[in-house]
């Protein structure tokens, strides 16, 4: 559990925890993915499937507004730097979990609730992540021996676009509704008139005519179809009663579902202990990776992105020439010429680097632990446009390279002291001071117009564009005091911390903050009425409460600042950058949490059911400032935001038996969420932050979706209606006058569930395991683009056959969009786009064998296993009309990105 | 020994110990980058970077980089927009509201750097504080462009109402919640900045790049201002002001189209500066005017989506220069000579000198004075033949074709009441927009709204 370990009778908090087993067979790019459906009130949002990129997670809601939502990490008792480590905000992004080998991990623990993260106090608001890394065993050295292969595709297609004759058809149907009563021809007329005038409506579909019609595909063009999956990893564990060891070489290997994307991954491991005698021991854990992600254009439509080629590009375009050279005469660069020659690569290093020395001080009891980590991280970022076509081509080549680096210390002196009163009164002391500071430099260049084709590198431009370098800093102090008393043989357990923590973020008057929780147990199986229970092997009932802080802002925003990153007229120039506000200091939650945790017939059934609250005040808030002020916002420490919900986890072991076992098992989670206070202007009117889709306002959920509500198609015009003030009010067919309302919750799911499943017979194992999201809605972003009844899907770009389902002559009733007609239309966000985003996934099927031991003896081999494992095998998703994947980025907009994959992966184990 | 290694122990410990600890100031950030706003300006070489930071802010893309340039011609007789990448499609159908970005947060940026500049006691600064005055003064200038811009887009003139915009002269100042302010008391802001700034900044300063604003920068945004106003005789004697000055000449018939990829001509009042260091891109005006075409004749894939109505090219006799500037990428009729840096390298001339000339003409006509010869400057140094009389029409259609893409079209059919009509099928509106519609007002975005309640929206939206 990080700073501390307790048995699980000894827990006054809530935590979960994965064991290796459990991590170690998921073939995944970043090991944050196998908490998905494990962990009760833990919501997982994938941004992207491109191997290695960044997740959201968020645990038991949202707690802060502006302030970051991401939990904190901590590897091996020390929290890592976590942020996307890529320096574009346009290309794939990567995580620095991605430089961590799973098969390392000995266990990941979620912590949850203010006894558990207090610990962690200030930084705790958001929940914990522990990864403990794999330590050695003393006796004989072992080897693991894993490998796995296997084969990906995107888990879900998306929306078809419309064929080219489909495109067609609808273009000259728009034609037919716009000009045919005022032009005096009929809807078969329409494509003569067309061709009549082609001078003004383009030449597009008379060519693709004369050229026989060839429709192009290009999903099928983009799509890289079974990506291969590989990892390999290797590993020794051994040591004596003097020293213990574990190593490991990895590989992991991964190409995107999209063309022009792949994953590498190669890690090194080397844990290390040595008592130098019965009182003084020295431990160092020591990774280093290097990860390289070619990626893409992709947190965007990006025309270049292959992704928004799928559904931007029209079928009439076609990928090759007739004599089989790419076709560069396209509507949107070629993605087929763009994954040849452009380039975005990523190269990502890490080095962690944790040495401990333990003292057993000689006094009863005290132990003195010092603890120095370094997390050491260099990046580099290479972008190359190719001169002939696509994004480079009208610079003549554009390079952009980029280098960072970061580097992350913890300080850590820690004296534990255990007092025991009488054999049944324990008291555990814990003082600890904790200094980190992270370090981040960051240098980059670009440049234009390269001398040839095929080379890369800033040497061979011509025009130098951009030469920049910043420095950042920011350090945390802290003193924790803990106290963990267990008595009356067990009965009761009790916890207090205290945490007093400084932050660089805040000004020197502002700057420390004081955290604290009490957390109690009561292990009821063990009192007098219960002793001796046959039924009830485990009963307890736990409680906690505390406050926990948050400072994930902006870095030097309570200083007033000058910017000095513009220029002017060939010189350097300076703006006022930031608002400042001295006063700004902590967000701090007040966490409630009780449990209630049932084990029956020895564990047989296990059962908890949990109820938390979370307050968070003081909210570090991005307060929207009028514009005239010249800003667009100041960050204040102001209003309140509530989350709250029950959870519940259960576990049945059916069938337990040396050659059988069965057994099922489950977690539920409820999240309310919503915004009680918020800052107010001189009027006394709530400053609300609304944007055309969102609105933070109090009362509501934290982003409550809020936009005008769609009213159908009127049946004798065709046009698009909206209701003026929400359902039930008047219809209008002129967008304006649509006022926004609620649409009823937000992008965050009100129920996550997890279920899992477990048979073994024989050898023979069956796992599986499930992960469902609802209550949420989510909005399907680009319909302006791919939904469109205009230009915009008949000439400039590409519908989705949803729109088939259109409004053709008068008395159509029912349709989903209204008539076509040739014009564009602007950006009209409205609630027949927002979908109910429930779905339900099966995240992995694991079938395998675990050969007998006995059998094998004679091999020297002493555990051997192969396995078939399928990840994300069926997906349900509850609206039909939400097409792409369900599990959308943490804003709810669904996105042009790389879906999660679906993969199928063949594996062997051999321990020796 | 063994108490040796004790010792050793404990120093150990005591050494670590101190490695973890920490006060307050050990937590102080590094400012590697920045510099506190207190503080920051003591010396007049710091207020000439404050100042460059608000030009640089009206190079912005928002504002004079492109979108406001091209907002007043697609929402004209001038362009539209084709849609190739999905820009000023919105605009051009009039069909924006509260939540179309404009230039409202660009401007205000602007004017916040120009209040740092106006509000510094420029007596405790060390240099020369002759030129600090003088930096003073271009700031003045700034902010009343700025606000003069705001006024034009977001102001109820030609809508049918009063209410101008927020007139900010503070940086945070007491007042962070502005209301609006009617149109005429923004008017009499402007005019008092621009004379504040004409005082304050000296001839010894002129710049010859015209990359800064100098001394009758300021009195040729007066004579713009009070045509818009129809204030006819401010309006005469500032451009006479700058006439007078003798520093800008009417560019010749030959140098006009090569003009626009050249700096600081005799003509140019005031430019913002861009060069190939310092650019905006696929975000500049060449980027949205143009496809390009590559030496084979395909084109480069820039957005191309602001296109000239194909009438457009009847209006110019074939001898004026000034048809010169349009021309064909296939079948599409472009603007290919202002602004023609596909990656807008080129400077975006503000203010010049023909403008002035043309300012000055329509005040003369109005005030009866000699407008004929000023009308003739211009169509004679464009391969035109002089007029022999000279009408308020004639005068319109001579700036119609001598401001052509550089965002004037829109506020001068506004100024002179004019509807904006539908004729021809390239315009992304459906019908003719009368003179007085809501539309002819720009919204108040929702941000600004949302923020202070003492702002009241347009009406319509």
């Amino acid at each position: 559990m990080g700073y501390a370990t307790a048995t699980k009778e000894e827990v006054t908090g809530s935590t979960v925890q994965l064991k290796a087993e459990a991590i170690e067979q998921v073939p995944v790019a970043s090991v944050d993915q196998v908490l998905q459906g494990q962990v009760a009130g833990l919501v997982f949002n994938n941004t992207s499937g491109t191997p290695g990129s960044a997740t959201d997670i968020r645990i038991r809601g949202i707690s802060s507004i502006t302030a970051g939502n991401e939990p904190l990490y901590v590897i091996d008792g020390v929290p890592v730097v976590n942020s996307d480590v890529n320096s574009t905000t346009s290309g794939s992004s990567l995580s620095p979990l991605a430089s961590i080998n799973s098969a390392n991990i000995e266990s990941i623990t979620v912590l949850k609730d203010a006894s558990a993260t207090a610990a962690y106090g200030a930084r705790g608001s958001n929940g914990v992540i522990v990864i403990t890394t794999k330590s050695g065993r003393s006796g004989k050295t072992t080897f693991n021996f894993s490998s796995s292969y296997g084969f990906a595709n995107d888990a879900t297609s998306g929306p078809d676009p419309l064929t080219a004759a489909e495109r067609e058809e609808l273009f000259y149907e728009s034609l037919f509704n716009t000009f045919g009563a005022s032009n005096g021809f009929s809807r078969e007329q329409a494509q003569a008139f067309y061709e009549a005038n082609v001078g003004s409506f383009g030449s597009d579909y008379l060519n693709w005519n004369a050229a026989g019609r060839p429709e192009a595909n290009w999903e099928e063009v983009i799509t890289n179809k079974n990506a291969p999956v590989q990892e390999v990893n290797f590993s020794a564990s051994g040591g004596t009663e003097d020293y213990n060891f574990f190593t490991s070489l990895g590989y992991f290997g991964q190409e995107a579902t999209v063309i022009g994307s792949d994953f590498e991954r190669i890690t090194g491991q080397l844990n290390f202990s040595k008592k130098f005698s019965d009182r003084l021991k020295f431990t160092t854990n020591n990774s280093g990776s290097y990860s390289y992600q070619d990626g893409l254009l992709e947190t965007s439509a990006y025309f270049s992105s292959p992704r928004s080629v799928k559904y931007f590009m029209p079928g009439l375009d076609q990928p090759y020439n007739d004599d089989g050279t790419i076709n560069l005469q396209t509507t949107l660069p070629n993605p087929l010429w763009i994954a040849q020659e452009d380039i975005d690569d990523s190269k990502f290093t890490r080095i962690l680097s944790n040495n401990a020395l333990e003292w057993d001080i000689p006094v009863e009891g005290l132990r003195f632990t010092s603890r120095v980590n370094i997390d050491w991280q260099v990046y580099n970022y290479k972008r190359y446009r190719n001169r002939i076509s696509g994004d480079g081509a009208s610079d003549n080549g554009y390079g952009w390279q980029a280098h960072s680096n970061r580097v992350n210390y913890v300080f850590q002196n820690a004296l534990d002291y255990r007092l025991n009163l009488t054999d049944d009164h324990l008291i555990d002391f814990k003082l600890l001071q904790e200094y980190q500071e992270n370090k981040y430099y960051y240098l980059e260049a670009d440049a234009i117009a390269f001398g040839d084709d095929g080379l890369t590198n800033l040497s061979s431009a011509g025009t130098p564009t951009t030469a920049s370098s910043f420095f950042n800093d920011w350090k945390v102090g802290s003193y924790l005091a803990l106290a963990h008393y267990s008595g009356f043989d067990g009965r009761y357990v009790l916890d207090a911390t205290y945490r007093r923590e400084g932050n660089s973020r805040f000004s020197d008057e502002n700057r420390w903050g004081d955290f604290w929780s009490v957390g109690g147990a009561w292990n009821l199986h063990k009192m007098n009425f219960l002793y001796g229970n046959d039924a009830i092997t485990n009963l307890k009932l736990r409680g906690s409460y505390g406050v926990t802080g948050n400072a994930n802002i902006g870095l030097n925003q309570y200083q007033a600042l000058l910017g000095y990153d513009s220029d002017y007229a060939g010189s350097g120039a300076s703006y006022p950058q930031t608002f400042g506000n001295s006063d700004l200091t902590w967000e701090t939650a007040k966490s409630f949490d009780v449990g209630l945790e049932l084990g029956l017939f020895r564990n047989r059934i296990t059962a908890n059911v949990g109820y938390y609250r979370r307050e968070s005040q003081d909210l570090l808030l991005d307060v929207p400032l009028s514009l005239t002020t010249g800003f667009t916002s100041q960050t204040q420490n102001i209003g309140r935001m509530e989350n709250k919900g029950f959870e519940v986890e259960a576990n049945f072991q059916i069938v337990n038996s040396e050659k059988f076992n069965l057994s099922i098992g489950g977690n539920m989670a409820t999240n309310e969420n919503e915004v009680l206070e918020l800052a107010l202007d001189p009027n006394g009117v709530e400053r609300t932050i609304t944007t055309t889709t969102t609105r933070i306002e109090s009362g509501q959920p934290v982003r409550a979706w809020y936009m005008p509500t769609w009213a159908g198609v009127d049946p004798a015009t065709g046009d698009e209606l909206w209701y003026v003030d929400g359902e039930g009010s008047a219809t209008t067919s002129n967008f304006n006058d649509a006022n926004q309302v609620y649409q009823g919750g937000s992008a965050l799911p009100t129920i996550t569930a997890g279920m899992n499943f477990h048979v073994d017979f024989a050898g023979f194992f069956l796992d599986a395991n499930g992960y469902y999201a609802g209550g949420h809605k989510v909005y399907e972003e680009w319909h302006r683009y791919t939904n469109a009844t205009d230009r915009f899907s008949t000439q400039f770009y590409q519908g989705i056959d949803a729109v088939l389902d259109r409004w053709q002559e008068p008395g159509d009733t029912g349709t989903r969009f209204g008539k076509f007609e040739y014009t564009a239309r602007p950006w009209q966000r409205h609630s027949k786009f927002l979908y109910d985003g429930d779905f339900l996934r099966l995240k992995n099927l694991t079938f395998g064998y675990n050969f007998n031991p006995s059998f094998l003896e004679a091999t020297g081999i002493t555990g051997a296993r192969v396995f078939v494992r399928g990840t994300n095998v069926l997906t349900w998703v509850k609206d039909d009309n939400l097409q792409y994947d369900p599990e959308t980025p943490a804003d709810g907009f669904t996105a042009l990105t790389t879906p999660p994959v679906k993969s199928w992966i063949f594996g062997i184990n051999v321990k020796f | 020994m063994m108490k040796m290694n004790n010792i050793y122990k404990i120093a150990l410990v005591g050494l670590l110990t101190i490695s973890g600890a920490c006060t307050t100031g050990d937590l102080e950030p590094s400012t590697e980058q920045n510099k506190p706003v207190e503080g920051g300006i003591a010396t007049v070489g710091n207020l000439e970077g404050v100042l460059k930071g608000a030009y640089s802010r009206m190079t912005g893309s928002g504002y004079y980089g492109r979108d406001y340039i091209v907002t007043n011609e697609v929402r004209t007789d001038n362009c539209f927009s084709n849609g190739n990448s999905g820009r000023f499609t919105t605009q051009a159908s009039f069909t924006y509201d509260a939540n179309t970005g404009y230039f409202w947060d660009d401007a205000y940026r602007v004017i916040a750097s120009a209040n740092i500049i106006i509000g510094q006691d420029i007596s405790v600064l060390t240099g020369d504080l002759d030129y600090a005055a003088h930096l003073q003064g271009q700031a003045y200038a700034m902010r009343a462009l700025a606000h003069f811009d705001l006024v034009k887009q977001y102001g109820q003139q030609h809508a049918g109402g009063t209410l101008g915009v927020p007139y900010v002269t503070e940086f945070k100042g007491d007042d962070l919640f502005p209301a609006r302010n009617t149109v005429e008391e923004n008017k009499a802001n402007i005019y008092a900045d621009l004379e504040m700034a004409f005082q304050l900044m000296q001839d010894a300063y002129f710049d010859d790049s015209r990359e800064f604003m100098s001394k009758y920068s300021a009195k040729a945004l007066e004579s713009r201002v009070a045509v818009y106003f129809e204030d006819w005789n401010r309006a005469v004697s500032a451009s006479e002001a700058v006439i007078n000055s003798g520093l800008y000449s009417i560019l010749p018939a030959n140098s006009y189209v090569s003009s626009w990829s050249s700096t600081g001509n005799a003509n140019s009042i005031f430019e913002l500066a861009f060069n190939p260091a310092d650019n905006l891109g696929s975000n500049s005006l060449g980027f949205i005017y143009k496809t390009g075409i590559d030496a084979n004749g395909d084109p480069i894939g820039s957005y191309g989506d602001v296109q000239v109505i194909d009438e457009v090219i009847d209006i110019f006799d074939d001898a004026d220069v000034r048809k010169d500037i349009l021309g064909y990428e296939g079948t599409l009729l472009r603007n290919l000579g202002k602004y023609p840096n596909l990656q807008g390298f080129d400077n975006v001339v503000l203010i010049r000198y023909e403008e002035v000339i043309l300012n000055y003409a329509e005040a003369l006509f109005e005030t009866g004075g000699d407008a004929l010869t000023e009308i003739n400057k211009i169509a004679t140094n464009r391969g035109l033949p002089a007029y022999a009389s000279v009408t308020k029409d004639i005068i319109l259609d001579e700036r119609r074709k001598e401001l052509m893409f550089e965002g004037f079209r829109f506020d001068d059919l506004m100024r002179t009441g004019m509807d904006i009509e539908k004729y021809s099928l390239q315009q992304n509106f459906a019908a003719t927009i009368p003179y007085g519609d809501f539309r002819l007002a720009f919204p108040v975005p929702t941000a600004e709204l949302n923020a202070n309640s003492n702002m009241v929206q347009n009406d319509g939206y």
